[in-house]
């Protein structure tokens, strides 16, 4: 995030697209809710009446997948209406011109024709957007699973620079992260282009930083995305560790995923249960889990924090850095003799140039958010301020482009996914927590009551979902919450493991996998069954 | 806590005769207290509808103080601070009020004891009473309140025999957790607790956060998951972390007796979330303790089926695995992927080991999913 | 006609101003109560979360949740109509569905029964009448009065019979020059509020004035300020505003216009209480004649000032007439008196400057422009200026309304004006402020009728609002009516009010506290300080007055009470 949760309470309009955040992030939603309720104007671009449209002043319910098509309308009035923020844009960005150009075939009317959003919703958004004195946006993987996940984040940025909305308290583009520690795991290092603190690893500088620490030459190429080594299990890559990932049920296309894994010739498995992945593997370690493990985090607004063992380990478990290092001194490697979780961090910090004024000690109360470039430094809650990381702000001319698969005539329904409140990606926790089943006992496949009926389905009686990978058996639920067309479900039940069907595209660049458009096929399954 | 000699300062109002400087909105009582905090000397104003998160309500009248030159006695808690005010906060008059209010509401209750795992604010009336020795039994009558013991939900006891009507639950459903999911029927003496048509919270935009249990001060509203553990010897303590669920990192305090977790309560001091939890991270983190937990290495055997062993055979079966694929195929074919949920140790140690062990970038983790 | 969908009302009400209530009412009128699909729709069309609507729709006494809901009579057992056979017609009238209701404010004609949207009077099944609230009788000492000077003019409650008395006069004389003007006479007549509290009207309309009018963009508050006329009228024994709003409908209108054009308000409101449906009509009707007339509306008679009012129908609740609860209930929200200060001056409805006013206050205003400060002054005893309504009832020869000013002997309105008691009777105690200055008996009847006086003897004058009750009654049951009366209206918010009124009923009722008078004096008194002192609005700073003066006058009634429920 740009910007601090802090500021969630503060924008005069904020811009929600693709998240679903009442329900992911509902603490976050808690500070929306707030200004909302001071009056602020709330903006909601999803293809599903999720609880937020319910607060909204404009919902736009685009169709799966033309988020691009949206944005485009969404700058074009923008520049029309002569909201651009000319001070700003000179000062800070490049390239205005060529984007206004580009822009002018983008009318709304155009965007209503893919969107499926009437015209005068998608004006009315970009109207009370471009004239906000403190306008956000928040989005979440409803943006980046898609094969253009990062055309969409580059429009949403478009709109803040041309709008100056950006660098201020309540403003900002700021996705949500959804784990945990997925910042933290960045941050840490576990990327293939980048070491901790994200230093290019195609930087020969950094290059010569590591190969002194770490005794010899890294690569100065990146590594492969893990979409790419699941692709190349049992080829070019024989030998996997995975650490407290259930890589085979939030993955998609599942029995491709599971096939990648079975095809290695060796699997390490680190986690808290035997999951369906740790199933699979050739050696399972257990891992202390959370309240029993110390060690540091970072959360979606960049803060760190720490995190503190309550209870001994279960069993035999042992901290996930225990763990690897033990393998790793075990394969002769040098640099493992850690002998706490601070020694491990405090490594870390002495590394990463975001985290240079910090060590363990210094994050005790978690009031930091990085960079925090030297000790006594006060962190950065605000990002951009001032100046961009990389100069000026770039307007990038984008083209809408189609899903990796559209619906035709033997799949004609959109699917798309997510996540629910009462659980949590594969339920591996929230589903052996007491008392959960009580609020979310079975996944369902939700479904526009009017389609229910016109596709001969029966509301909580049992379908088959099919796409070009795979199908699975759902049970159906009538609810207004889908539009016509479009049906929606979660990944977090087993034994409704809709990632079989899933996995149509990557984003070129990210490789992060276009879980939330596919098209699928439903059947009404007998009443017996 | 801001520095009281900040630029912010507009005034300053004499409390208990010394001169207290405040901010632009603060109320009596929020000058005294942060004062108190800083001198050391707490501030000694009771309050049981008060809750530093929300908006001032002025319920329980228990922190009214006399204000000169005010013929009654002003809600300290709802009361803005004016320069030149004189106060003083606990003369004979108003502790005697504070008195008769405390034995007034504790007449309208089946009792002032409840366990301590019911909530983080479930002492307040009981502490109250003790201090104010207010047990007397005056004032007997109907007690108000009726519970709702056939709500079935897992995470909230709704005792609202044990309720005093203070609305905080409703306040911060409403101003704090932006659900609205309950509310005040009825009025007077009969004033209940209730979600829409008096069902269950399931049926209601109820998100089970938690927030209402938390903040009852008097137990009526308590962790129902947390209070199967009463039995469980032992003292409460708390560890201060941060939620394991999504990227908002939410301060917790685990509760845990002897090596039992037995809760957890939302940090009201958390800087990403002061004091607000969802569901996941209030109620479901009995995972930790689950039978299921992998508790020993496992390796497959020759029968292909995983077997318990000791974490030296398994470490040197992990470890050699991954030497023997980088001697028959290349270092570039060992691959690593971390975990977004576990700490930064991790993630730092399992890029350390591709990098230093196989000079490769041959690492990512699971933010694609 | 067909009747309207769910729908079609809440696209009616939900773009006008303050919706809640009359949406609810419009259900309420179409299905005689309010079913969960209609809270459901309410919730929806008006974007109020539902647990909450439902909590602040079980908060009115007259919102009914099942049929027959509206539908079923409503009996008045107040305090006069329950000893004037209230409490026997609800006993009959119980195979009807009949429910008890609090003050209808009938308390001149005993008793009233609501029915839908129509009240009648009688004390017998098959003999109730409809009729038109009584007018005050010709002031019996022939003094000047102020707002009955020309209520009893046939078609006063028409434009053009208000007018031929020289209405609106005083609001075309103000539009004509600087609001300045209009504020100093209003401040120099003396006037103050006539609902209870006594403020003086100038200073509060001076206030709204000079309050900063937030503007849009500047915060949330943005938008217009308000005069809301208080017509709840909920106090037991006050029927005042009812009669002045009923045959003098205008002289309310004017007031509430020159208070807006005084404070620089564009939008009225008149809150009335829901027993008083007739009235309501009466009102509406008015206000259309008022229109029609370009005396409300757009630029009113070519002065750019506008000004439009709306009639908002209560539902039950006498909290409502305290005005933070009123501001809150018209703006949907759970009615719950505000924390003050800040007052509605500066934080009223939707927290822009906002001046509430009583009907009574109002209406005088109207006269006062257009008569002057200095006569209004002059209307009052010695040093006090003006006049006062009092509305008498229960065991009085003459119950009614009466104009008397300030500094008026009560002996004299009790046995001159108004018969005194019935023949062979004495009087024995009278309430006062309806009955939230509970009761003056004994030397302490021989107050005048002015605050200072009334307030030297514990008591108030209040809304003017008094009750006789002989030597017949018991004056424990009295109390305890008061006591309940308050227990059942108090809104919940303040623990000293919520738990003392429900404890001091039960001690009234010999239902619960202890069996020795000295215990019982201790845990009353006990009770009684620490209502008075710390409770958020006045219904609980008031209800122990009727324990105090109660143990004050009537202590032999009290040991004798005490006794009997220990035995
Ligand atoms: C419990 C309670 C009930 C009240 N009811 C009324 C009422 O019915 N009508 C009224 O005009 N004022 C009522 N008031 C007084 C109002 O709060 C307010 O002071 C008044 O409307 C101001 O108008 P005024 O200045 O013209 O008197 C009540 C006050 C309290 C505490
Ligand atoms: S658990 Fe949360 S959402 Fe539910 S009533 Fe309590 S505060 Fe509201
Ligand atoms: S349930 Fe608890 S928090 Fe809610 S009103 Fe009752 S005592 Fe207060
Ligand atoms: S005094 Fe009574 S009516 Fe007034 S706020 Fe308190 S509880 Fe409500
Ligand atoms: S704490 Fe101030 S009234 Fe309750």
């Amino acid at each position: 995030m740009s910007n601090p949760l802090e500021d969630m309470s503060k924008p005069d309009v904020i811009f929600c697209i693709g998240t679903n955040m009442t329900e992911c992030h509902p603490v976050a939603a808690t500070g929306l809710k707030k200004a909302v309720a001071r009056g602020a104007k709330l903006i909601v671009a999803d293809p599903r009446h999720i609880a937020l449209a319910e607060m909204a002043d404009v919902v736009l319910p685009l169709r799966v997948g033309t988020d691009v098509a949206l944005l485009l309308g969404m700058a074009h009035v923008i520049d029309r209406e002569g909201l651009v923020d000319e001070a700003f844009v000179s000062e800070r960005t490049e390239g205005i011109e060529a984007f206004r150009e580009h822009l002018a075939r983008f009318t709304p009317e155009w965007a209503e024709g893919l969107t499926g959003v009437p015209a005068a919703d998608i004006v009315q958004a970009a109207v009370w957007y471009g004239e906000a004195e403190r306008g956000a946006i928040y989005y979440t993987l409803g943006i980046t699973e898609h094969i253009c996940g990062v055309d969409n984040v580059q429009s949403l940025s478009n709109l803040a620079l041309m709008t100056g909305n950006i660098g201020r308290e309540g403003t900002g583009i700021n996705p949500m992260r959804g784990q945990n520690n997925i910042q933290g795991a960045g941050d840490a290092g576990a990327l293939p282009n980048n070491y901790p603190g994200f230093q290019a690893v195609t930087d020969p500088a950094h290059q010569a930083k590591f190969a002194e620490l770490y005794g010899h030459e890294i690569d100065l190429e990146k590594g492969m995305t893990k979409v790419t080594a699941l692709e190349l299990c049992g080829d070019k890559i024989r030998a996997m560790l995975i650490d407290g990932e259930n890589t085979v049920v939030t993955d998609p296309d599942r029995s491709h995923c599971e096939h990648a894994l079975k095809s290695l010739d060796h699997l390490v498995v680190i986690d808290l249960f035997l999951t369906e992945t740790a199933a699979l593997a050739d050696v399972a370690l257990p891992a202390t889990a959370w309240g029993e493990t110390d060690g540091v985090c970072t959360n979606t607004e960049r803060r760190v924090q720490r995190l503190r063992a309550a209870v001994e380990p279960a069993g035999d478990a042992r901290p996930d850095w225990w763990i690897v290092s033990q393998i790793a001194k075990r394969c002769g490697f040098p640099g493992f003799d850690f002998e706490s979780a601070e020694d491990v961090f405090n490594e870390l910090c002495s590394l990463s140039p975001i985290y240079a004024g910090l060590d363990w000690d210094v994050i005790d109360k978690g009031e930091f958010h990085w960079p925090v470039p030297e000790r006594g430094h006060p962190g950065t809650p605000i990002l951009h301020q001032g100046v961009f990381e990389n100069g000026r702000g770039l307007f990038r001319s984008l083209e809408y482009r189609d899903p990796a698969e559209t619906i035709d005539d033997e799949f004609p329904v959109w699917l798309t996914t997510g996540r629910r409140l009462a659980s949590y990606h594969t339920r591996t926790q929230t589903g052996r927590s007491h008392g959960i089943d009580y609020l979310l006992p079975e996944e369902t496949l939700e479904i526009h009551p009017d389609d229910v009926a016109d596709w001969g389905l029966q509301d909580g009686g049992l379908c088959r979902m099919t796409s070009a990978r795979g199908s699975v058996e759902i049970k159906v639920a009538a609810t207004n919450r889908s539009p016509r067309g479009t049906v929606f479900t979660s990944f977090s039940f087993n034994d409704t493991p809709v990632n079989y069907l899933t996995g149509s595209g990557y984003d070129p660049v990210t490789q992060t996998a276009e879980l939330k458009v596919c098209p699928v096929r439903l059947e009404a399954l007998p009443e017996s069954l | 806590m801001s520095d009281p000699s900040s630029e912010t300062t507009v005034g300053s109002i004499e409390v208990d005769g010394k001169n207290l400087n405040f901010t632009a909105g603060e109320t009596i009582l929020e000058v005294t207290r942060r004062h108190g905090a800083v001198s050391g000397e707490p501030c000694k104003i009771p309050t049981l509808c008060y809750d530093e998160r929300l908006d001032p309500f002025g319920g329980c009248r228990m922190c009214v103080v006399e204000l000169e030159g005010s013929h009654n006695p002003v809600a300290s808690c709802a009361r803005a601070a004016e320069d030149g005010m004189v106060i003083r906060s606990s003369t004979e008059a108003v502790e005697k009020h504070r008195k008769t209010l405390l034995e007034m509401v504790c007449s309208e209750n089946r009792q002032v004891d409840v366990d301590p795992l019911s909530g983080y604010a479930s002492q307040e009336l009981k502490e109250l009473a003790d201090r104010y020795d207010a047990r007397s039994g005056r004032f007997a009558g109907k007690k108000s309140g009726k519970s709702r013991e056939d709500d079935p939900n897992p995470f909230i006891l709704r005792d609202y025999d044990q309720c005093i009507s203070c609305y905080r639950c409703v306040r911060v459903c409403a101003e704090q957790e932006g659900d609205y999911a309950i509310s005040v029927k009825g009025r007077g003496f009969d004033t209940q607790i209730t979600v829409e048509f008096d069902g269950h919270l399931k049926d209601s935009a109820c998100t089970f956060c938690g927030q209402c249990v938390q903040t009852c001060p008097t137990g009526a509203l308590a962790d129902r998951k947390a209070l199967r553990h009463t039995e469980v010897p032992g003292e409460i303590e708390k560890t201060r972390t941060i939620c394991t669920y999504c990227g908002v990192g939410c301060s917790v305090d685990i509760l845990t007796k002897g090596d039992s977790m037995v809760g957890v309560q939302p940090a009201m001091d958390g800087p990403a979330n002061h004091g607000a939890l969802c569901v996941k991270g209030q109620f479901a983190y009995d995972f930790v303790q689950h039978d299921e937990r992998l508790k020993t290495p496992m390796i497959r055997g020759e029968d292909g089926e995983l077997h318990p062993t000791s974490w030296d055979v398994a470490l040197d079966k992990a470890a050699q695995g991954f030497l023997d694929a980088r001697d028959k195929h290349g270092r570039h074919s060992v691959y690593a992927v971390a975990s977004g949920r576990a700490p930064h140790e991790a993630g730092y140690t399992t890029q350390k080991f591709i990098r230093s062990g196989f000079w490769s970038n041959h690492i990512d983790n699971c933010s694609r999913a | 006609m067909p009747l309207p969908t769910d729908q079609d009302l809440v696209t009616d009400w939900k773009s006008r101003p303050a919706p809640l209530l009359p949406l609810l009412h419009a259900f309420n009128d179409r299905d005689g109560y309010l079913s969960d699909e209609a809270l459901r729709a309410v919730s929806q069309g008006l974007r109020i979360p539902l647990a909450d609507l439902f909590g602040t729709v079980t908060f009115y006494h007259h919102f009914s949740r099942f049929p027959p809901g509206t539908n079923a009579p409503r009996v008045c057992t107040g305090q006069v109509c329950r000893f004037a056979g209230g409490l026997e017609l609800l006993e009959t009238m119980r195979k009807d569905g009949a429910t008890p209701m609090p003050c209808a404010g009938r308390c001149d004609e005993p008793v009233p029964v609501l029915t839908g949207r129509s009240v009648q009077v009688g004390v017998t099944v098959g003999e109730f009448e409809s009729r038109p609230s009584p007018l005050p009788v010709a002031n019996p000492g022939g003094l000047e009065e102020c707002v009955f000077a020309a209520i009893r003019n046939p078609g006063n409650d028409t434009l053009e019979g208000y007018r031929r008395a020289g209405g609106y006069s005083g609001y075309e004389g103000a539009l004509g020059s600087d609001p300045e003007n209009l504020l100093t006479v209003i401040t120099d007549s003396g006037l103050a509020g006539r609902g209870g509290a006594g403020f003086p009207t100038g200073v509060k309309w001076r206030a709204v004035r000079e309050a900063l009018n937030p503007r849009p963009g500047d915060d949330t508050r943005a938008g217009p300020k308000s005069v809301v006329c208080n017509a709840d009228e909920g106090e037991p024994g006050c029927f005042k505003d009812r009669v002045l709003m009923d045959h003098d409908p205008h002289a309310v209108l004017e007031g509430m216009a020159l208070a807006g054009y005084a404070a620089g308000a564009e939008i009225g409101f008149i809150y009335l209480r829901y027993e008083y449906p007739e009235t309501a009509d009466i009102l509406d009707r008015a206000i259309t004649e008022a229109e029609n007339a370009g005396l409300l509306g757009e630029n009113i008679l070519g002065s750019g000032f506008s000004f439009r009012i709306h009639v908002r129908r209560g539902a039950g609740a006498y909290i409502c007439g305290e005005e933070g609860s009123l501001l809150n209930s018209l703006e949907g929200k759970h009615p719950f008196p505000r924390e003050r200060p800040p007052f509605p001056v500066t934080h009223g409805f939707e927290n822009r400057p906002t001046v509430v006013n009583n009907v009574e206050t109002l209406a005088s205003a109207a006269a006062i422009a257009r008569r002057g400060a200095e006569w209004y002054r002059g209307l009052g005893a010695g040093d006090l200026a003006g006049t006062k309504i009092i509305s008498l009832s229960g065991d009085i020869m003459r119950p009614g309304n009466y104009e008397v000013p300030f500094g008026f002997p009560l002996q004299t309105l009790l046995n001159d004006w108004a018969g005194g008691p019935r023949p062979g009777r004495h009087i024995q105690a009278v309430t006062m402020a309806g009955i939230s200055g509970g009761f003056l008996a004994k030397e302490d009847l021989d107050v005048t009728l002015d605050e200072p006086s009334v307030r030297s003897k514990g008591s108030m004058l209040g809304a003017g609002g008094i009750m006789v009750f002989d030597d017949s009654r018991d004056m424990l049951e009295v109390a305890h009516s008061c006591m309940e009366f308050f227990a059942h209206e108090s809104c919940g918010k303040c623990f000293p009010c919520r738990i003392g009124t429900q404890r001091l009923t039960e001690r009234l009722a010999g239902a619960a506290g202890p069996g020795v008078l000295a215990g019982w004096s201790d845990e009353v008194e006990d009770i009684g300080s620490v209502m008075k002192a710390t409770s958020a609005c006045g219904l609980g700073m008031a209800a122990p007055l009727i324990t105090e003066s109660l143990m004050r006058y009537f202590p032999e009634q009290v040991a004798a009470h005490v006794e009997a429920t220990n035995s």
